[in-house]
């Protein structure tokens, strides 16, 4: 795609499958462009992409058929009620009267807005504009949808429900979703596959089980302050486990092959009276493929 | 509903069910929907009759329904009251003819215009709705197209409304039904043509200017003063014995076009410089179909580009 001066995607060839596709990259980076074009809104400079079977330069009007957008803007007209507005698009996506109204009531208690469904759009708050834009995405029950920024704007407790619906579309309602956000750490909670884009170009794309289980390293936690931790790190390494400090936790280095870790780890905190809180895997986060600036095209 | 009462056992109505059912919240959850879907055309059709209800405020607010009603019954006024003349005095023939009677509340229809056609393309482009109906099966031109046959037909209902009282009432006070019919039948293709004119010229401006109030004195200043501004011409034009710049400045309003081409068909307008001869004539046919048709690209563009 090329918008004459910017380059916005370029070399770009990737797969999505069911469940929920994570696409992730810095404001600019492409994602909302790379959804236009695969809504047929936008026209690619070169290449070719389809949708669920369709080409989406001959057969955007097929596409745009089975798929629900919900764009990252505002877009939602001040002076109707959520429920006519929501009904309306029902009816301009296919779905006979009677349907539309139903499925519009049953979209619309779904997402959250039971009780506000006849006030007007105009009086909405940023968390309930974006619940009406996800239920008029859902309203004619798409073969697939494309969620913008889901959570742009809203406050921390907002976007763990917005996430959780995103999730359940996925995995609930068995559509398969393409959520973008900019912010890695929310799509590892609700993605089974993440593509990161930057500056137009594919950074990585793999399930979002291989960015998390790379490093087979444990993480350790002890009760107490700075003075446990490091004496607990300095009683491990004694032990013969490359460790070191990460947080409030003792970072355990994948240990050699034929040690028990977590029997020595036991042992060391009976040893020395340490109360342990908790041992887990250390899953790192999406950030680190950021951090580790590779690129595995 | 399947609800059992508390004193029941819950097995004794279902004595085959494993675990005892104590009470159901009926959560139905997400239904997919396989029935059928509409195809374009009557998709296109739902949008047409949404926003030609709309043009005239219903599904919308109280409020909005005011304005096109109020102008509805002002164009309706004299209408009513020619009729009841025509019957109370006994006279042989209409006060006005069709024709004329549609330049006569020339203000009322072009205020109709200009007010309704904000609703029909402002409001989704300005609130970006746009957006979700062009990631829908219409394509940005069928969208574009629909609005603008909305409109049109909004505006024709708004001109043929007098007309129909003005002929029913005629024939009820036994004027001479051929004549009549005639008359109207005179009326009716300069009636589309306007109906359309004045569709694209308001639709354009409403789709460029986004804020209602611009939109409105813009469209104001292109159908209406354009057109007072342009009759001041003819006059003086016709005053210097020049009527041919006359004739020239009427291409240029979408009134003086459809006065101009009524008096040629002799539909009882009076026009100080009609078109002369056929070339003139021919100028005005095509001048109104271009100002219908050449609008209503620049819509279609312009919704090309809202997806975007």
């Amino acid at each position: 795609m090329d918008f004459g001066r910017v380059v916005a995607l370029s070399d770009l060839t990737l797969q999505v499958g069911p469940g929920v596709t994570g696409l992730v990259g810095a404001n600019g980076a492409g994602k909302s462009t790379l959804i236009k074009i695969l809504l047929g809104l936008q026209a690619p400079t070169s290449g070719r992409a389809t949708v669920l079977g369709h080409d989406v330069a001959q057969d955007s009007a097929l596409v745009r058929r089975v798929v629900g957008y919900m764009p990252e803007h505002d877009c939602l007209p001040p002076d109707v009620s959520a429920s006519d507005f929501v009904v309306h698009l029902a009816r301009m996506s296919g779905l006979p009267v009677a349907v539309a109204r139903e499925r519009a009531a049953d979209i619309l208690r779904i997402v959250g807005l039971d009780e506000e469904r006849y006030r007007l759009l105009g009086t909405y708050s940023t968390g309930m504009k974006q619940r009406a834009k996800l239920a008029q995405a859902l309203v004619h029950d798409p073969e697939l949808v494309f969620l913008d920024e889901p959570t742009n704007g809203l406050d921390p407790a907002s976007r763990m429900d917005m996430l959780r619906l995103v999730r359940r579309i996925g995995t609930d309602f068995k559509i398969p979703v393409l959520v973008t956000s900019h912010l890695l750490g929310e799509l590892e909670k609700v993605s089974d596959h993440v593509v990161i884009l930057d500056a137009g170009t594919l950074l990585r794309s793999s399930a979002t089980s291989q960015f998390l289980d790379v490093s087979g390293a444990l993480l350790v936690e002890v009760l107490g302050g700075v003075a446990e931790r490091d004496l607990l790190g300095q009683e491990l390494a004694a032990a013969g486990l490359p460790c070191r400090p990460h947080h409030r936790t003792v970072r355990v280095d994948p240990p050699p092959k034929g040690v028990d870790v977590h029997r020595v780890v036991r042992d060391v905190v009976a040893d020395h009276g340490l109360g342990l809180v908790r041992i887990e895997p250390d899953h790192g986060h999406l950030e680190d493929v950021f951090t580790e600036g590779v690129p595995h095209v | 509903m399947s609800e059992p009462s508390p004193t029941q056992h819950p097995t004794a109505q279902h004595p085959t069910a494993q675990q005892p059912v104590t009470g159901v919240i009926h959560d139905i959850g997400y239904r997919r929907y396989t029935g059928p879907r509409d195809g374009d055309a009557r998709i296109a059709f739902s949008l047409y009759v949404t926003a030609l209800k709309h043009a005239y405020g219903l599904g919308r607010s109280g409020r909005s329904k005011v304005l096109p009603f109020l102008l509805l019954g002002l164009t309706l006024l004299p209408a009513v009251i020619m009729v009841g003349v025509v019957a109370m005095f006994g006279f042989d023939e209409q006060v006005r003819t069709y024709a004329a009677y549609t330049n006569t509340v020339q203000v009322l229809v072009s205020i109709f215009a200009a007010s309704q056609a904000p609703t029909i393309f402002s409001r989704d482009l300005r609130s970006r709705s746009i957006v979700l109906y062009l990631a829908r099966p219409l394509s940005a031109r069928t969208s574009a197209l629909v609005r603008w046959a909305a409109l049109a037909t909004a505006c024709l209902i708004f001109i043929l409304a007098p007309q129909l009282v003005l002929y029913v009432g005629g024939l009820l006070s036994r004027l001479d039904a051929g004549d009549e019919t005639l008359s109207f039948l005179k009326a009716l293709p300069l009636d589309l043509l306007l109906a359309a004119m004045l569709a694209s010229i308001t639709g354009l401006i409403a789709s460029m200017a986004l804020r209602r109030g611009f939109a409105v004195v813009g469209s104001i200043l292109a159908v209406l003063v354009v057109s007072t501004a342009l009759s001041a011409v003819q006059a003086i034009a016709a005053e210097f014995d020049s009527p041919r710049t006359g004739e020239i400045s009427g291409l240029f309003s979408p009134w003086a076009l459809v006065n101009g081409l009524a008096s040629v068909m002799d539909a009882g307008v009076e026009v100080i410089t009609p078109p002369q001869g056929a070339v003139m004539v021919s100028a005005y046919v095509l001048a109104a179909l271009l100002m219908a048709a050449l609008p209503v690209l620049a819509l279609v563009a312009r919704f090309r580009k809202a997806g975007r």
